[in-house]
C-alpha cells in the first residue's frame, strides 16, 4: 500500500516534471543561462576582439563614477514619468469608451492594438519620418519647422509620444477586461441610490479595476525602464544624450565603446532595480487592492 | 550570418559531412534555389536525370566550374565600387576556375558595429575592407592576416601614402585598396552667376586674405522657397574637420594616438570658423540638418542647392551621377598654414581564421595586381591605391571631362594624419556627441571641443 502510494508519487512527480520542461528548458536557455552569461561577463574585461580577461568589480566601480550612467538614469526615469501617467490615464479613457459599445467600436478596439503589436523599430522609423525636421511629414504639412528630434529638450517628449501612442492601445485592451469583470449590478444599485456618473467612476469603477491598475503600472514602468528599439530608431540617444536611457546606454557601452564588462554589469544593475521596483510596487498594490466590496 | 554561401559549406569540409550524400542531395534539391549548389558540389551523381536540363543554362556550370569550387566572399562598404570589383572578380574566376568570389554589401552605417561582433562570433567574411580608425587593435589581436609574411611576392607598386599608413612593425595586415583625397567640387553655374571665383579659395580666422567667406555669402540665397547654401560647413571629420585643422597649423591627435584637439588652441579657432560659417553667417546648411543625416550637404550639392562641396574622391562618382548643372573640381581651401588636407587609405585584409586561407589570399593577390585593381578606377568609383591601375581612373574622368587633378595635387601635397591607434573608430565615437553640440552652436566651441577631447581619451584607455 505505502509502496504504491510512493510510486504514485513518483509517477505524479514525473509527470509533473515532464509536464514542465518545455517551460523548463526555455527559461534556462533563454533567461537563466544569459543571466549566468552576463554575472561572468560583468566581472571581465572584453573588447570583443582580444580575449576577455578577469576585471573583478572594477566594472561596478566604473558605471559608479560614471556621470553618463548617473545622466541616463536620470533619462529613463524622467522618460518613466512622461510615459506611465499619460498612457495609463488615455489607455483607462479609451477603454471606458470603449465599453460602451458604440456603432464602430469594434474597429476602434483593433485599431489601437495595431501600433502595439508593430515591431518597435518600425514605429519608431515611421515616426522618425514623420518628425524629421527637414524632411519629416509633419513639418511639412504645417509648414513650421519644429525641431521635433534634434532639440534637446523636444527628443525625450517626442520619443515619450510615440512610445505612448504605441503602449495606449494595450493598456486599453486589459482595461476592457477589468471593465467586463465588474458586475452589473453595483452600478444599477449605486444608481437607484442616486449616484451619478463621476460618483459610480470614483467609487466603484476605479477602486474595482485596481488589480488592473496594479498589473498595467508594473508592466509598463518595466517597459519603460527597458525602452530601447524607439529611442534606437527615433534620435539614437542624442541629440547631445538627451535620449540616452539605460538601456541605449547599455548599448552603447557594448557595441560602440566595446566595454562588454561594462555593459553587462550595468544590466546587472538595471536587473536589481527593476526586481526592487517590481517587489515595492506589488506590495504597494497588494496593500491597497480592495476586493472586499465585491459580495 | 549569411556569409557563407551554402555551396561552400558543402564542398569545403568533406570530412564534416555527415548525412549520406543522397539525403543531402535530396533535402537541397527540395530547396529550389541550392540546385546549382548540388551540380557544383559533386552530389550530382544522384539527381542527374532530374537536374540534367538544367546544366546547359546553368552559366556556372557550363564555364566550367569543377566540382571544387571555394566561394570566397569579400565585404565592402561601398556601393559605387560593387559593380567594379564584381567585374574584377569574374575575371579572376576565368582564370581561377575552382575559386569564385561573392561580393558582400554591408552599408558603411553598420559596417563598424557588425565587425567586432563578427570578429568575437566567428562570423568574419574572408576578405574585408578597413580603414585606419579600425586597424590596431585587430592586428594586435591577431584578426588579420600578415600580408608581408603570406603574399611576400605581390606587395609592390602601392600608393606609399597608404602603405605608410597600414604598415606596423615593417609589416603591412592588409593589400592596399583605395586612396581617397579632398578637394573642393564647385557647382560652375551657381558660381558664374554670383561672380565668384572658386579656383584658389582662401580662409583665415583673422579675416586677412579670406576669400572663402564673400564667396560662401554671394553664393547664399536663404528664405525662398528653395534655399542655397554656400558651402558644406558641417560635422564631417574628413571632409571639412580635419582639414580645417590642419590648414590652421592644428593637430586631432599627438604622435602617441591620444587626442589633443581640445587642448590646442589652432584646432579650437578653425572650429569656431567653421561653426561661425553654419551659425553666424549662415552660409552653410543647418546643424540641426547635417548632424541628423551624414548625407545632407552632398544630397543639397547634387540637386544644385549647395556651391562648394568640399568632400573627397568617394563622392566624384555620386556628384557626376546626381548633379546636372556644370560643375568641376578645384583645390580644397587654403588656411592660414597652408593648403594641408587629409589622405586616407582603405585596405582589403584577410580574416585569419578563415577555413578557405589559400583561396583568400589569391583573391588578395589579384587585388594587389595592376589586373584586378585596374577595374575599381576604370569606371571612376575610385582612386585605387594600386598605383599602375590609377591611370584607368584619370583616363576615365578625362573623357568624362573632368580635371580630377587637384585630387591628386592633395594627396600629393602637404597633409594631416588620417584617425590612427588602438581603439581609433571607438575614440572617435565618444567624441561625437560633443562634436555635434558644438556644430549645432548648443556648447560653446572650446568647451565643447575640450569635453569631446577628454571623452575621445577616456573612450580609447578602455
Amino acid at each position: 500500500m505505502s509502496s504504491g502510494r510512493t510510486s504514485q508519487r513518483t509517477a505524479r512527480r514525473t509527470a509533473g516534471l515532464l509536464l514542465l520542461a518545455p517551460s523548463l528548458l526555455g527559461t534556462t536557455v533563454f533567461l537563466l543561462v544569459p543571466v549566468a552569461v552576463a554575472l561572468w561577463l560583468s566581472l571581465q574585461r572584453w573588447d570583443l576582439v582580444s580575449p576577455p580577461t578577469w576585471a573583478g568589480l572594477d566594472n561596478y566601480a566604473a558605471i559608479a563614477a560614471d556621470p553618463a550612467v548617473r545622466r541616463s538614469l536620470v533619462t529613463t526615469v524622467l522618460f518613466t514619468a512622461l510615459v506611465i501617467p499619460v498612457q495609463t490615464a488615455l489607455g483607462l479613457a479609451s477603454a471606458l469608451l470603449l465599453d460602451r459599445r458604440l456603432p464602430g467600436s469594434a474597429v476602434f478596439r483593433v485599431t489601437f492594438v495595431v501600433p502595439w503589436v508593430s515591431a518597435p523599430l518600425v514605429v519608431g522609423l515611421v515616426w522618425r519620418w514623420v518628425l524629421d525636421p527637414s524632411t519629416g511629414a509633419l513639418n511639412a504639412l504645417t509648414g513650421v519647422r519644429v525641431e521635433w528630434l534634434t532639440s534637446p529638450a523636444l527628443a525625450l517628449p517626442a520619443v515619450a509620444f510615440v512610445t505612448v501612442w504605441t503602449h495606449v492601445g494595450y493598456v486599453a485592451l486589459f482595461y476592457l477586461a477589468g471593465l467586463a469583470a465588474i458586475p452589473q449590478e453595483l452600478g444599477d444599485a449605486a444608481r437607484i441610490d442616486g449616484a451619478g456618473a463621476w460618483r459610480r467612476f470614483w467609487s466603484i469603477t476605479l477602486p474595482l479595476l485596481r488589480p488592473t491598475t496594479s498589473f498595467v503600472l508594473v508592466t509598463g514602468i518595466i517597459a519603460s525602464f527597458q525602452v530601447f528599439d524607439t529611442v534606437y530608431a527615433m534620435t539614437r540617444g542624442g541629440p547631445g544624450g538627451a535620449t540616452q536611457v539605460i538601456a541605449y546606454q547599455i548599448y552603447a557601452e557594448a557595441f560602440t565603446a566595446l566595454r562588454m564588462g561594462r555593459a553587462a554589469a550595468l544590466s546587472v544593475v538595471l536587473l536589481v532595480v527593476m526586481v526592487a521596483l517590481t517587489v515595492s510596487l506589488r506590495w504597494w498594490f497588494a496593500r491597497r487592492s480592495t476586493y472586499e466590496m465585491v459580495v | 550570418m549569411g556569409a557563407v554561401p551554402l555551396e561552400t559549406s558543402v564542398t569545403n569540409h568533406p570530412g564534416r559531412r555527415t548525412t549520406s550524400p543522397t539525403a543531402l542531395a535530396a533535402s537541397l534539391a527540395a530547396l529550389q534555389p541550392t540546385r546549382r549548389a548540388v551540380l557544383r558540389s559533386g552530389l550530382l551523381v544522384g539527381l542527374s536525370g532530374a537536374a540534367g536540363c538544367s546544366i546547359a543554362d546553368d552559366p556556372a556550370t557550363s564555364s566550367g566550374t569543377s566540382a571544387a569550387a571555394t566561394t570566397v566572399t569579400v565585404r565592402i562598404w561601398d556601393d559605387t565600387v560593387q559593380p567594379g570589383y564584381e567585374k574584377s572578380f569574374s575575371a579572376f574566376t576565368q582564370a581561377n576556375p575552382d575559386i569564385s568570389v561573392a561580393v558582400e554589401l554591408v552599408p558603411w552605417a553598420s559596417y563598424w558595429d557588425r565587425l567586432p561582433v563578427d570578429v568575437a562570433g566567428g562570423t568574419l567574411p574572408d576578405i574585408l575592407w578597413i580603414n585606419s580608425s579600425n586597424y590596431d587593435n585587430y592586428v594586435e589581436a591577431g584578426t588579420f592576416e600578415n600580408i608581408s609574411k603570406a603574399l611576400p611576392d605581390a606587395l609592390a607598386g602601392f600608393q606609399q601614402s597608404v602603405v605608410q599608413q597600414f604598415t606596423r612593425d615593417g609589416a603591412l595586415w592588409g593589400v592596399p585598396q583605395l586612396s581617397d583625397a579632398i578637394a573642393l567640387f564647385v557647382n560652375t553655374d551657381l558660381a558664374s552667376a554670383a561672380g565668384v571665383d572658386a579656383s584658389d579659395l582662401v580662409w583665415n580666422p583673422a579675416g586677412t586674405g579670406d576669400t572663402l567667406l564673400p564667396a560662401a555669402k554671394a553664393l547664399t540665397t536663404l528664405g525662398g522657397a528653395r534655399p542655397q547654401y554656400g558651402f558644406n560647413a558641417a560635422f564631417d571629420l574628413q571632409a571639412i574637420y580635419y582639414n580645417f585643422v590642419g590648414s590652421n597649423g592644428g593637430r586631432w591627435q599627438a604622435d602617441d594616438a591620444s587626442y589633443v584637439f581640445g587642448d590646442d588652441p589652432k584646432s579650437v579657432e578653425a572650429i569656431q570658423y567653421v561653426v561661425d560659417l553654419i551659425n553666424r553667417h549662415k552660409v552653410a546648411p543647418s546643424a540641426a540638418d547635417t548632424n541628423a543625416n551624414g548625407d545632407f550637404s552632398r544630397d543639397q550639392f547634387t540637386q544644385g542647392n549647395l556651391a562648394l562641396f568640399q568632400s573627397g574622391t568617394y563622392n566624384l562618382r555620386n556628384v557626376a551621377d546626381g548633379l546636372t548643372a556644370k560643375w568641376a573640381v578645384a583645390p580644397a581651401l587654403t588656411g592660414p598654414a597652408g593648403r594641408v588636407t587629409v589622405t586616407n587609405g582603405i585596405v582589403a585584409v584577410a580574416n585569419a581564421k578563415s577555413p578557405r586561407r589559400e583561396a583568400a589570399l589569391e583573391v588578395l593577390r589579384w587585388l594587389a595586381s595592376p589586373e584586378g585593381a585596374l577595374f575599381i578606377g576604370a569606371e571612376g568609383a575610385a582612386f585605387p591605391a594600386v598605383t599602375a591601375a590609377q591611370q584607368t581612373y584619370l583616363d576615365y574622368w578625362k573623357q568624362q571631362g573632368v580635371d580630377v587633378s587637384p585630387f591628386l595635387d592633395a594627396a600629393a601635397g602637404e597633409t594631416i594624419r588620417a584617425p590612427f591607434g588602438r581603439r581609433a573608430q571607438i575614440g572617435g565615437q565618444a567624441a561625437q556627441p560633443f562634436l555635434r553640440e558644438v556644430i549645432a552652436g548648443r556648447l560653446a566651441v572650446a568647451d565643447g571641443m575640450r569635453q569631446a577631447q577628454d571623452a575621445a581619451n577616456t573612450a580609447i584607455a578602455g
